[in-house]
């Protein structure tokens, strides 16, 4: 070890002495495991599913990946990924593109207008909204909302809407559109209160700066506010667009497990995790089970796509903002 | 193949905490005296789950060890069997060929038989409903769309039928009872075996899944003009109008004891594999009660287990005493032939 280390190691150490300097070791031992074990974790979840996904990937190849099909009936084995991928992308999108807006008025309405006396309860309701376990969501998804959307609210927008292919005729509770709606219940609490925290975090120089030069209460919140805030909440929507990809029992129950590729929104359809919580307990075959962990694979690059989208973009407006003052 | 196994072995660990809390309660205050420290364990189907539950105080008395059972679904119970975790498992489809050979040395035993019912939603109509395979299979094809169908209302002949769109449920998880209701569809329709076949789960035409039987009937239950299927204790259970089937003979027959007899009397020689089909029996004046969508559920043992007496003792008393638990349960006590070939099968398992 060179002397250059030693100084900038004790540099980094308040305290000197052997005690100090043990606990110091346990510290970065335990900190240190703890990391290369999550790392270690990762890794091997990941070759565990590029392993046991083997048999399905020597047989279909990346082709698995653009064809409709799913059938696990012996003698008459097919599968294919594109259209829980095509499933996967529009709930998620369309979670996200509901989700947004609303979690940006929760978060303003906490921050800027609410009365203060309402902010704590409100911000711990929208919160407790986290805690309620999928399966509970799911279900209320079948037995409440599905009837709601079916019998009224998809008729009205297919009839004001009904030329855009999106809005076709309802027939059935359980559709995407049912799965959308409870994906975007469970993403609002992440992306609404990382939000708040963020909109909590511009400095009152700035807000108070924008207002003394008379500009109004939105214009302060679009000029001010949103460009401080938006590195940050790109990051929360993707963190929330990461838990609406992933999240699979709560769909199961409400997306009606079709397999093929429909535009119509209120149709039944399926996602890649899904599909995965569905049928991989009952998997009759080698090549089932192999594919179902195929399925998983597309997920996890997927996620990792998603997370490395995310973090491009948070340094990015993070480097913008940098420059600007 | 081995690989397989692996999978199955991260699974079920993973869940294996899970089953250990659910299986703690299920299991406690029931074993006196005997053999008190001994457990079998075992894990699967729900649709045979109030069954073994009713033996559990029974087997506790009457040998004094402790039975424990998961009601995990049959695909994870083969999938705990053949990790070992749990003593036995418990299918209502039979083992595939691929999960026989995972399993590395499994038999599977038929040891309870019941019956799958076709249920609806359709008010107004206060009837009980006919149904027959043809016109069910082609139904179930997207075929038949509304209930005002002519081949619906020459079933029907004097009941009101609407205009209601049908709308189907089935399920969206692998389950013996898709095995079974599509088993029955692929023997009464050619247009049904060509076009989608019989399995756990299969390439559905149409129609919503739902998850387990409560998916099914959730979706059901909140869709006028629905159809679905799940075994028949559970609509029963859950007070759903089901179908009266025709079987071959001619004759319409509700999913009750007597018809689930009559069913499992056509066929009484297992397969080779332990297997045994009953669905749509042939037209005889001796099946002509017979309900034609009635099923076997299995349980599947290692042949080889350090726990062989316990598990010998415990199947066939379950195959003889324990289906005296049945009729309550709408579960059909075996036929004889069927107990006898269980207990010539159960004299495989060894330690």
């Amino acid at each position: 070890m060179s002397t250059a280390d030693l100084t900038s190691d004790a540099a980094r150490r308040p305290f000197s002495g052997r005690r100090a300097r043990l606990g110091d070791l346990i510290l970065q031992g335990v900190a240190g495991a703890a990391t290369l074990g999550a790392t270690a974790l990762v890794v091997l979840i990941a070759w565990k599913v590029v392993d046991g996904s083997r048999l399905s990937l020597s047989k279909y190849g990346l082709g698995f990946i653009g064809h409709v099909a799913w059938n696990p009936v012996t003698g008459r084995e097919v599968y294919g990924a594109a259209s829980f991928l095509f499933g996967t992308a529009v709930t998620s999108l369309g979670a996200l593109l509901l989700a947004a807006p609303l979690a940006m008025g929760i978060a303003l309405f906490l921050t800027e207008l609410a009365p203060r006396w309402i902010q704590a309860p409100v911000t711990a309701l929208v919160e407790t909204l986290a805690a309620i376990p999928s399966v509970v969501l799911g279900l209320w998804g079948i037995l409440v909302l599905g009837p709601v959307l079916r019998d009224h609210v998809e008729p009205a927008l297919h009839g004001a809407l009904g030329f855009i292919p999106l809005f076709g005729p309802a027939t059935v509770g359980s559709n995407v559109f049912n799965a959308i709606l409870i994906l975007t219940i469970m993403i609002l609490p992440i992306v609404s209160s990382i939000s708040r925290e963020l909109f909590l975090g511009v400095p009152h120089e700035l807000k108070e700066g924008a207002l003394g030069l008379g500009v109004t209460r939105w214009e302060m919140v679009r000029g001010v506010m949103f460009p401080y805030a938006r590195g940050g909440v790109a990051a929360a929507l993707i963190l929330g667009l990461g838990r609406a990809v992933g999240e699979a029992i709560a769909v199961t129950q409400v997306i009606g497990g079709f397999v093929g590729i429909q535009w119509n929104l209120f149709s039944p359809g399926d996602t890649l995790a899904s599909r995965i919580a569905a049928q991989y307990q009952g998997a009759t075959s080698n090549l089932e089970v192999s594919s179902l962990i195929y399925l998983a694979l597309i997920l996890l690059v997927f996620s990792l796509i998603v997370n490395v989208v995310a973090q491009v973009i948070v340094r990015r407006v993070a480097r913008k903002q940098g420059l600007a003052r | 193949m081995p690989k397989y196994g692996s999978y199955i072995r991260t699974t079920v660990a993973l869940g294996s905490a899970a089953i250990l809390a659910a299986v703690a309660v299920s299991g406690a205050g029931a074993a006196p005296a005997k053999n008190k420290d001994v457990t079998i364990t075992g894990a699967g189907s729900t649709f045979v789950a109030p069954l073994v539950s009713a033996w559990i105080p029974a087997v506790g008395s009457a040998f004094g060890y402790t039975l424990q059972y998961s009601a995990v679904g049959s695909g994870a119970g083969i999938a705990s069997i053949t990790a070992r975790t749990v003593d036995f498992g418990a299918s209502d489809a039979p083992l595939s060929p691929d999960q026989f050979t995972s399993c590395n040395g499994c038999i599977q035993i038929p040891w309870a038989l019941a019956a799958t019912s076709v249920f609806y939603n359709l008010p107004g109509v206060k009837n009980l409903l006919h149904m027959d395979g043809p016109t069910l299979a082609d139904i179930f094809l997207g075929k038949i769309k509304t209930w005002d169908d002519p081949a619906i209302k020459k079933l029907n002949p004097g009941v009101n039928l609407p205009s209601t769109a049908i709308t189907i449920a089935h399920r969206s998880d692998g389950s013996g009872t898709t095995f079974n209701f599509t088993d029955y569809l692929a023997k009464v329709s050619p247009a049904w075996q060509s076009a989608v076949g019989t399995g756990t789960a299969v390439n559905w035409p149409t129609g919503i899944g739902g998850k387990g039987s409560s998916g099914v009937a959730a979706i059901v239950s909140q869709t006028p003009g629905a159809i679905g299927y799940a075994d028949v204790a559970y609509a029963l259970h859950n007070h759903l109008s089901y179908f009266a089937m025709k079987n071959r003979a001619g004759k319409f027959t509700v999913p009750a004891l007597k018809g689930i007899l009559a069913a499992a009397l056509s066929q009484t020689k297992p397969n080779s594999d332990g297997s045994l089909s009953i669905v749509d029996p042939p037209a005889s004046k001796k099946y002509a009660n017979a309900y034609p969508i009635s099923t076997y559920t299995y349980v599947i043992v290692p042949v080889q287990t350090s726990k062989a007496h316990e598990l010998k003792q415990l199947i066939s008393w379950a195959v003889t005493h324990g289906q005296t638990f049945g009729p309550k349960l709408v579960f059909q006590p075996l036929p004889l032939p069927v107990v006898q070939f269980d207990e010539k099968a159960v004299k495989q398992i060894h330690s």
